[in-house]
């Protein structure tokens, strides 16, 4: 007990962050399994950062009324932006929303009251352990919940097979709306407690580059489930410390690991898994 | 001036050889002890470019730790550095771990940004820490034990300001700085506000991304501006093709910026016409303090490139460290005890100390981009 | 002053233009985003630069870049796209395996050269200033805009005029029919790889010479504004993608001139952004790759 209690101590800022990715890459998987390419999680995460942490040092809101308008903010832009890119397909979905992620990096850049690039500091530190993966645990109910309501079986079937989705009354164009809706929901979330578990957030924080992460985690840990979504998000949060005494090849064995894991099983991480059971 | 640099390197370099035969490690009242720093560096990543110079220094350091040409008290000072990547989650990882495994001081990280997220960690652990490079404002008020040797930008730019406008007599400036990163901002605002205050108008002010390479667009707006000096707010990738911009496009004023541009090999990279630009720093290559030249010269010859800014100011915390072991503190209360009530310790960036705000008491220098180098400017 | 800031913004874009090319040459054909295309453009560049630091005259050096370049994107392809396409990877696959090789790659770099900016030696470049009118620029600038315009149409008549064009462009229109005809897929593929990587790599030398600077992460720079240039010329377009990439050019510097420079990148990707929701196809419309 003693033991492990201080394996936390150490490490519970790795532990959190495992935490907060969790909750990214499985925003990013509820567009997965409809079959469509969103890479705006992460600017609506930003979003929701800023919300609930300019709340919280302007307002003194409390965690959870700041994590809720957070939550708010990232759906009512997920909403806006669903509108006019929900009939985009594939990649051309993935370039707009990749857009929209600069653009809201830009207007991070230029506002006054997120600071700029000076970002915003003293934020709260009030989103522990148990509020990010209570959090988690919620989410991977209600998921587990829904899996066989008519609606996730709706978004299976809009990513299987389009026109037969239409053919059974699946409005696709709706539920597609609806995932990047959610999408934006879980995304909110993971802002609003990252912003209260790193003290300072800044524009940086929510650019390209984490996107880009998220969707490693997805595709590694195996785009077909959101528990490959999260089992990619704790490998790959772990990894590059657990790679840590391999010094100047850090890096390197980062990216070949990845490319490993692409290549020689298809099914990413998770794939092992199901092997295995 | 290159001449002049290579023969104080050579000069030096004799002396170092000589130095450690003669230097003798006192024996302190932590002789023999252990007391280890952690620090905190960008290695890798896109900050890779300052957080080398800073791993290099720690290096130096440790070599000359062990060697007695640093007088550590007889203290077995270890610097354990690790690589943050330049990612905020690794940084935070990593100073959390100093905070469990009996690291006695936290040096570093490389970015402001990244202290925001990271000096909190250390200050809940009651881990002190010493800053080399995190030069923004609100540094040191992020905990009581929060130090940094690195002169901020606040402190540098009246300076500049008062003696470029001494010199120069201009009316009119012009600013360009990058938006998205908090050093080059803070120099483009401290800037923009020590000229108002000085009664100069800024007739124009740009704005560039990180990592962009072509100014010109900018530079020409500016330039349409007719401005008597342009201010530079950049760190040194987009500093050198600014002022090589401007330059190409005929815009034929003078020019300064802050500590970014502090490399000695500005005039190499920007070519002739940086020669005359003015650059408020905090350490100068060229500087007469003691140990700075045998400083350079080594650090050259084992890195195979000069030291910059960024790594002086690590290996003056060594210095710090050193001058804090010999007066006996191995544990982090001792040490923050010690930043509190430092004597004037002598570094390579001169002597310095701490202000009751725990910034440090140190005189910025005015420097001129020459052939070669730098000189002072006056 | 409107002169200059338009001859600023299209010795921009001929690079934009230079880089799109590549990029959307693979995604014509392939159907597929290579982000592994800025780790070539920076790895013929330091080649090229290491060249000229050894004493080979510049314009060979550069050559050696570019067909390393073409051998690195064959290379990639093999490595990151070859095994994903024989087991139907769909397109989001091979996006991620690029990312890996670029990492790869990128951290081999950092092995070889270090962290440090490199720069070519300023006597090596022909910088002194011309004043054309009311325009000034360097005869280094008017060598790369050149050189950019002839690779370009080097490309479209490849595309047009030669069996190897034709044999790519039926591969991009339908793989299963073109194999049916007898085309050598992977040879086609391989092929295609090496045209659009030796132009990513020439980006990246003429990039590196006309800012005189070369760094690890010069590629992750342009790529993002990659997506814009293709994006505008329609993806899969060669035309396209070189009127998108001068478009982009001259879209930036405006908004320069015009006074926003803090909203310059949010202007580029705002017209992206328009663009797909308005008309996705691009301004030159689906697919132009086929009519090349």
């Amino acid at each position: 007990m003693n033991a492990l209690l201080a394996f936390y101590g150490a490490h519970s800022k790795l532990i959190d962050q495992i935490g907060v990715n969790a909750l990214l890459a499985l925003s990013l998987a509820i567009s997965l399994q409809a079959g469509q390419l969103a890479l705006s999680q992460v600017a609506l995460m930003g979003i929701a950062a800023y919300v609930s942490a300019i709340l919280a040092l302007q307002a003194h809101w409390a965690l959870l009324p700041c994590m809720l308008a957070g939550v708010a903010a990232a759906v009512a832009v997920a909403a806006l932006l669903a509108l006019p890119v929900g009939r985009l397909r594939g990649i051309f979905l993935a370039i707009a929303t990749i857009g929209f992620g600069e653009i809201v990096l830009v207007v991070a850049n230029n506002l006054k009251i997120t600071g700029g690039a000076e970002g915003l500091s003293g934020i709260p530190n009030d989103a522990n352990t148990l509020w990010i993966y209570g959090t988690l645990a919620i989410v991977g109910c209600v998921w587990y919940l829904a899996r066989r309501t008519r609606f996730a079986l709706s978004v299976a079937l809009a990513r299987e097979d389009e026109s037969a989705a239409r053919g059974v009354g699946v409005d696709v164009a709706t539920v597609r709306l609806w995932t990047l809706v959610l999408g934006g929901a879980i995304a909110g979330l993971a802002g609003a407690l990252n912003a209260h578990s790193a003290y300072f957030i800044t524009p940086g924080d929510y650019g390209f580059a984490r996107m880009e992460q998220v969707l490693v985690f997805c595709v590694i840990g195996g785009v077909t489930s959101p528990i490959g979504a999260v089992l990619g998000a704790v490998v790959l949060s772990i990894l590059p410390e657990a790679i840590r005494f391999m010094a100047d090849y850090r890096e390197v064995t980062n990216g070949v690991i990845l490319l490993a894991v692409i290549i020689f099983a298809p099914q990413g991480i998770s794939g092992f898994w199901k092997r295995a059971r | 001036m290159r001449h002049l640099t290579l023969t104080s390197i050579a000069l030096c370099a004799s002396v170092a050889l000589i130095l450690p035969a003669t230097a003798a490690t006192t024996k302190g009242p932590a002789a023999g002890k252990s007391v280890k720093i952690g620090v905190v560096a960008d290695v890798t990543g896109g900050a890779g470019v300052y957080g080398t110079p800073q791993k290099n220094a720690y290096e130096l350091a440790s070599d000359d730790i062990k060697s007695g040409l640093i007088d550590a008290g007889g203290a077995n000072v270890t610097f354990s550095v690790m690589d943050a990547a330049s990612d905020g989650a690794q940084v935070a990882n990593i100073v959390q771990g100093f905070t469990k495994d009996g690291t006695a001081l936290m040096l570093g990280p490389t970015l402001s940004g990244e202290a925001k997220k990271a000096d909190p960690i250390a200050v809940a652990a009651n881990l002190p820490v010493l800053g080399t490079s995190t030069t923004a404002p609100g540094i040191t008020t992020l905990g009581s034990c929060v130090y940094r040797n690195a002169l901020s930008e606040e402190q540098v730019i009246p300076t500049t300001v008062k003696r470029t406008l001494a010199k120069w007599h201009y009316k009119k400036a012009a600013i360009i700085f990058g938006d998205d990163n908090a050093f080059t901002k803070t120099d483009g605002d401290v800037f923009a506000a020590e000229l108002q205050a000085s009664k100069v108008e800024v007739v124009a002010t740009e704005t560039y991304h990180q990592k962009d390479v072509d100014f010109q667009a900018q530079l020409t707006r500016i330039k349409d501006k007719k401005p008597d000096v342009l201010v530079v707010g950049a760190l040194f990738p987009e500093g050198t093709k600014i002022i090589a911009q401007a330059v190409k496009l005929g815009l034929n004023v003078k020019m300064m910026g802050g500590n970014g541009l502090n490399s000695s090999q500005m005039y190499d990279v920007a070519g002739p016409g940086s020669a005359g630009v003015v650059v408020g720093a905090a350490w100068s290559i060229a500087g007469k303090y003691t140990g700075n030249a045998s400083f350079v010269a080594r650090y050259t010859k084992k890195f195979g490139t000069p030291p910059d800014q960024f790594a002086a100011q690590a290996y003056a915390a060594a210095q710090v460290v050193a001058a804090l072991t010999k007066s006996g503190a191995t544990t982090p209360k001792e040490m923050c005890d010690g930043m509190k009530s430092l004597p004037v310790a002598q570094t390579v960036l001169g002597p310095i100390n701490f202000e009751p705000n725990r910034d440090v008491k140190s005189a910025p220098v005015i420097l001129e981009v020459v052939k070669g180098g730098f000189t002072y400017f006056k | 002053m409107i002169v200059q800031q338009l001859a600023n913004g299209v010795f921009l874009g001929a690079v934009y233009a230079l880089f799109a090319l590549g990029y959307t040459l693979v995604f014509g054909v392939l159907d597929i985003l290579n982000l592994a295309h800025g780790a070539v453009f920076a790895v013929a560049a330091y080649l090229t630069w290491t060249l000229v630091a050894a004493g080979m005259p510049l314009p060979l050096a550069a050559l050696v870049g570019i067909l390393a370049g073409g051998v690195l994107g064959v290379i990639l392809d093999r490595i990151a796209f070859a095994p994903l396409r024989k087991r139907n990877a769909g397109t989001l696959v091979p996006l991620i395996s690029s990312i890996g090789f670029a990492i790869v790659v990128t951290g081999l770099m950092r092995g070889g050269y270090g962290i440090d900016e490199r720069h070519f030696a300023e006597s090596a470049l022909p910088n002194a200033p011309l004043h054309l009118g009311p325009v000034t620029c360097t005869p280094l600038e008017l060598t790369i805009f050149a050189t950019a315009i002839v690779l370009m149409l080097a490309l479209s008549w490849v595309m047009r005029a030669t069996p190897l064009g034709r044999r790519i462009r039926a591969v991009a229109e339908d793989r299963t029919a073109a194999a049916l005809l007898g085309i050598d897929l992977e040879r086609t593929i391989a092929a295609t790889f090496f045209l659009a990587s030796a132009l990513g790599g020439a980006a990246g030398i003429l990039t590196a010479l006309q800012y005189n600077s070369l760094t690890l992460e010069m590629g992750g720079r342009v790529e993002l504004k990659g997506l814009a240039v293709i994006i505008l010329g329609g993806m899969g377009s060669i035309p396209g993608a070189v009127i998108g990439g001068f478009a982009l050019g001259i879209v930036e510097t405006i908004a320069i001139a015009a006074g926003f420079s803090p909203w310059r990148d949010a202007i580029a990707f705002g017209v992206m952004f328009l663009v797909l929701v308005i008309r996705p196809t691009g301004i030159f419309g689906k697919r132009a790759l086929r009519a090349a």
